[in-house]
């Protein structure tokens, strides 16, 4: 328990710092807990209780994703939205999965990996959009719903790796059933929950948790993976309630997800890891595979070089996602890899989304 | 004028709106429960913003319908969707001299220009609906209620512009 308090106490002064110089807080998280796991100072260990919070990190992040994917409005934009995200699945699953392939990582880890490279941080490309005022680009929507179809891939990988010997298929059939139940139960107690959830004492938030946690439990004993039933249930209710949900959800995400961040760094070990080299090559590869992703959509749909600029700083940096496919997986050469790549493109991303106008500017000036 | 609107998830609502001559407005309604106001003139590359809270977009919008700016006069028009030919107006007034000492009935305020008032502010305290005995004191701020009209008329009969 100690150690929790230590690491939210390390992190409550590293949001101070990020906020205050506008960056992202992911990366020093990790670095964080790196620094005080066992490949730094060896202060913390993880332990059934950081367990426990750390698994509630993972299905709150899940279950807010699943808020977001709102089925009916995915089928209105579906044109850019499948142009835009195929391109960035092929490059970048291509790119992600050779590299890994070369270091010699099995087939699956390399996949893992390539995935890993592919989903971008939705949290934080979203926040430097506002941040940086770029909302109203063109460009800006090509990046929302990039954002959309990274996470429905991300849920494909996810039924892959949690499938254990049972069948994908039999797996997909049993979570859409799930999907239709939750959205029946959605729309016809639309009513109930409303009038829950508009209370202003106790019980929005003690619902709202106790509801998350209660599915991800019961999914186990119909041999579900948790974290796709929270997704489909943050789905279902996607259409009717989403916004009271979130509201009630977002401080459990947002503190859970902290100490989901904190003891992934702890849990990494660079020792028995990968080396230096392989380390720079891999950072350097995943900062260009999201460029090439950026220019070839920009192209594409925009019309314009510069248009691929904006998006492929824009969704350079990787996060919350690829370490929670990482933490799923668990294999450590896997998540030490994949530190790497969340670690350099989220602070470079970062800075090239920020001054990407100047980088436009010079390229202007080149060609 | 063309006004579309969009849902972009993990953001909020987009409006953006074409006007006539070329230039368009954005508006963001965020997440985060502030609003991202985007100009682009026409034939311009660079884009303007402002970041304003909920409360600051109220204000905007009401000068936008129109309305008077001013510290002590503030007036605001409200017009509900659903009743579009009900439109009702709200206005601050500094009570003038001539009022002071008087109680609220014996001006007959209401009867000969249909205007209400709803509210006095006063510096010690504020009095909502104003009971007929009411006698005003140098300083007040009255809060009047009607239409445009009517409060063009008390304007004329009683604040004398």
């Amino acid at each position: 328990m100690e150690g929790i308090v230590l690491a939210l106490l390390v992190c409550l002064v590293l949001a101070c710092v990020t906020k205050y110089l506008g960056v992202p807080s992911i990366p020093f998280y990790i670095i964080a807990g790196i620094a005080l796991g066992k490949s730094g100072l060896n202060l913390v260990s993880a332990d059934s209780t950081s367990q426990f919070f750390t698994d509630l990190g993972l299905i709150f992040l899940l279950f807010f994703m699943g808020l977001e994917l709102n089925p009916s409005r995915i089928i209105e934009n579906r044109t850019q939205f499948l142009r835009s995200g195929l391109i960035d699945l092929n490059v970048n699953l291509f790119i992600g999965f050779i590299a890994a392939y070369i270091f010699g990582f099995t087939l699956t880890e390399s996949l893992v990996v390539g995935v890993a490279f592919f989903v971008s941080s939705t949290a934080m490309t979203l926040t430097s959009l506002i941040e940086n005022r770029k909302l109203m680009m063109h460009e800006s929507e090509t990046i929302v719903w990039m954002m959309v179809f990274e996470d429905l891939v991300l849920i494909i990988a996810l039924a892959f790796l949690a499938r254990g010997d049972s069948n994908p298929l039999f797996l997909f059939l049993k979570v859409i059933l799930m999907f239709l139940f939750f959205a029946i139960i959605g729309k016809y107690g639309k009513g109930i929950i409303k009038g829950i959830l508009k209370r202003d004492d106790d019980l929005p938030v003690l619902f709202t948790f106790s509801a998350v946690l209660a599915i991800a439990f019961f999914s186990q004993s119909i041999g579900v993976p948790d974290t796709l039933m929270v997704i489909a249930f943050g789905a279902a209710l996607a259409a009717s309630n989403a916004t009271a949900f979130e509201v009630h959800a977002k401080p459990f995400k947002d503190v859970f997800l902290v100490i989901f961040f904190v003891f992934f760094g702890i849990s990494v070990d660079l020792s028995g890891g990968i080396s230096i080299i392989a380390a720079v090559v891999i950072s350097v590869l995943a900062l260009a595979s999201k460029f090439i992703s950026g220019l070839i959509i920009g192209l594409r749909i925009h019309g314009r070089i510069m248009s691929g600029i904006e998006i492929g700083v824009n969704t350079i940096g990787r996060g919350e996602f690829s370490i929670a496919l990482a933490t799923i997986f668990g294999s450590a050469a896997v998540s030490t890899m994949i530190a790497v790549v969340v670690i350099t493109t989220s602070i470079i991303g970062a800075f090239l989304a920020r001054y990407s106008d100047v980088i436009k500017a010079k390229c202007m000036e080149i060609s | 004028m063309v006004l579309r609107s969009v849902s972009l998830p993990g953001i909020g609502t987009k409006y953006e709106l074409k006007t006539d001559k070329g230039d368009t407005i954005a508006v963001f309604f965020m997440k985060t429960g502030n609003i991202q106001v985007y100009t682009l003139p026409k034939e311009c590359q660079a884009q303007c913003v402002a970041e304003l809270s909920m409360s600051e977009a109220r204000r905007l919008g009401s000068i936008l319908t129109g309305a008077v700016m001013d510290v002590d006069q503030e007036s605001v028009e409200i017009a509900f969707s659903a009743l579009s030919d009900l439109r009702i107006s709200m206005q601050t007034y500094i009570i003038p001299k001539n009022l002071v000492g008087h109680s609220l009935e014996e001006t007959r305020i209401r009867a000969k220009t249909g205007v209400t008032i709803i509210a006095i502010s006063r510096k010690q305290r504020n009095v909502i609906n104003p009971p007929p005995s009411f006698l005003f004191e140098s300083g007040d701020v009255a809060l009047v209620i009607g239409e445009t009209d009517q409060l063009r008329s008390f304007e004329r009969e009683f604040i004398g512009e």
